[in-house]
């Protein structure tokens, strides 16, 4: 990300106005309530399991995942199983999991000749129980028309350059199914601990909009000398 | 009124929240604030209840977000689709939702 401004995690100071749309959302919530559509109790649990989903969940299934391959194999088998080792229940929070939640979980394992992107062409829909609330980029029509006609430059915009020989394959998330990134584990990275192995495998990671990098986690960017260009990492990655 | 004709009620709160100045993807990159979680969780509870399906709110983000309301930032097209829904299905009109968000002014100690 040498030759891009762009930070992926880079706290961005926030817009005015915050108030008046913390009135908004408060006053359709007590509307809508107050008409019967639907409890505050309703309302507490969706909220209560929506705040607990962060992408730590699938940073720590990448980490296992890397240092143990019987792990890898399940993941990759039956991601919707294998989320419950990391404590992630795609049932939660109602027992069908969310309304645009749940069904069918695949991790998709990124090589040196392949990389994965995800997007939802139709909607939105994404990995929220093991990646939290999506950003809102990967929300815009912008994101989900030009992924899938022009990945490459779509990356290039998050300064992910990747060589030509690698085939990108973008993968179109659906009411039934919902598609998270293995990343390949970076050379520099030997003898890491699973702790400090999650902490480099970001959000941006695990849709395929960057790669993880020893030095750069979701909480502090590598300083600016230095910094690999993104494509060099993926030629040597590790395994 | 036609479906996608901008409430008013929704069209004032442009002045605080400000317009929108993303200039590429990367630029929507931001720190989300406490309510947009609650208004993730508002939008469950009505689609779990019948109210509004999770993909028409969907929908109705990207068709009224891309015009009517397209000088809003990105992060504000939930609220605004899922109260100009609301609106349009006889949920609530656009004078309670204005009487209440008085209410919950004073309640706040803003006027």
């Amino acid at each position: 990300m040498s030759t891009h401004s762009h930070d992926p995690h880079a706290p961005v100071q926030e817009p005015d106005g915050t108030d008046e749309f913390e009135i908004l959302e408060l006053a359709v919530r007590e509307l809508a309530i107050e008409k019967g559509v639907f409890s505050a109790e309703d309302h507490r649990r969706f909220s209560e399991w929506a705040e607990s989903r962060t992408p730590m969940y699938g940073s720590k299934l990448v980490a296992k995942a890397w240092l143990d391959p019987a792990f890898k194999e399940r993941l990759l088998a039956d991601g919707t199983e294998a989320s419950k080792e990391v404590g992630v229940n795609w049932l939660d929070p109602t027992g069908t999991g969310t309304p645009s939640d749940y069904t069918y979980f695949y991790v998709l394992e990124n090589t040196p000749q392949v990389h994965n992107v995800i997007v939802c062409t139709l909607c939105s829909c994404y990995p929220r129980p093991v990646l939290g609330m999506s950003p809102d980029w990967y929300r815009t029509p912008n994101y989900r028309r030009r992924m899938v006609r022009q990945p490459r430059q779509v990356l290039a915009e998050f300064g992910l350059f990747l060589p030509a020989d690698v085939e990108i394959r973008v993968h179109d998330s659906n009411q039934k199914s919902r598609f998270m990134v293995m990343p390949m584990r970076p050379a520099g990275t030997e003898g890491w601990t699973e702790e400090q192995l999650a902490a480099i495998v970001t959000r941006d990671t695990m849709i395929g909009v960057a790669l993880p990098q020893p030095g750069w986690t979701a909480a502090e960017a590598p300083p600016r000398s230095g910094v690999a260009h993104q494509s060099a990492e993926i030629t040597g990655g590790g395994k | 009124m036609s479906s996608e004709t901008p409430y008013t009620v929704l069209m004032d709160t442009l002045e605080a929240i400000g317009e929108r100045d993303d200039t590429d993807l990367p630029s929507l990159e931001r720190v989300r604030t406490p309510w947009e979680s609650r208004m993730q969780a508002t939008c469950e509870c009505l689609s779990w209840r019948g109210a509004l399906d999770t993909l028409e709110r969907r929908q109705a983000e990207d068709l009224l977000g891309e015009t009517v309301y397209r000088r809003f930032p990105v992060h504000t097209r939930s609220a605004l689709a899922v109260a100009h829904a609301l609106m349009n299905k006889g949920v609530f009109t656009e004078s309670e939702l204005r009487s209440k968000m008085a209410e919950l002014r004073i309640r706040f100690g803003e006027d």
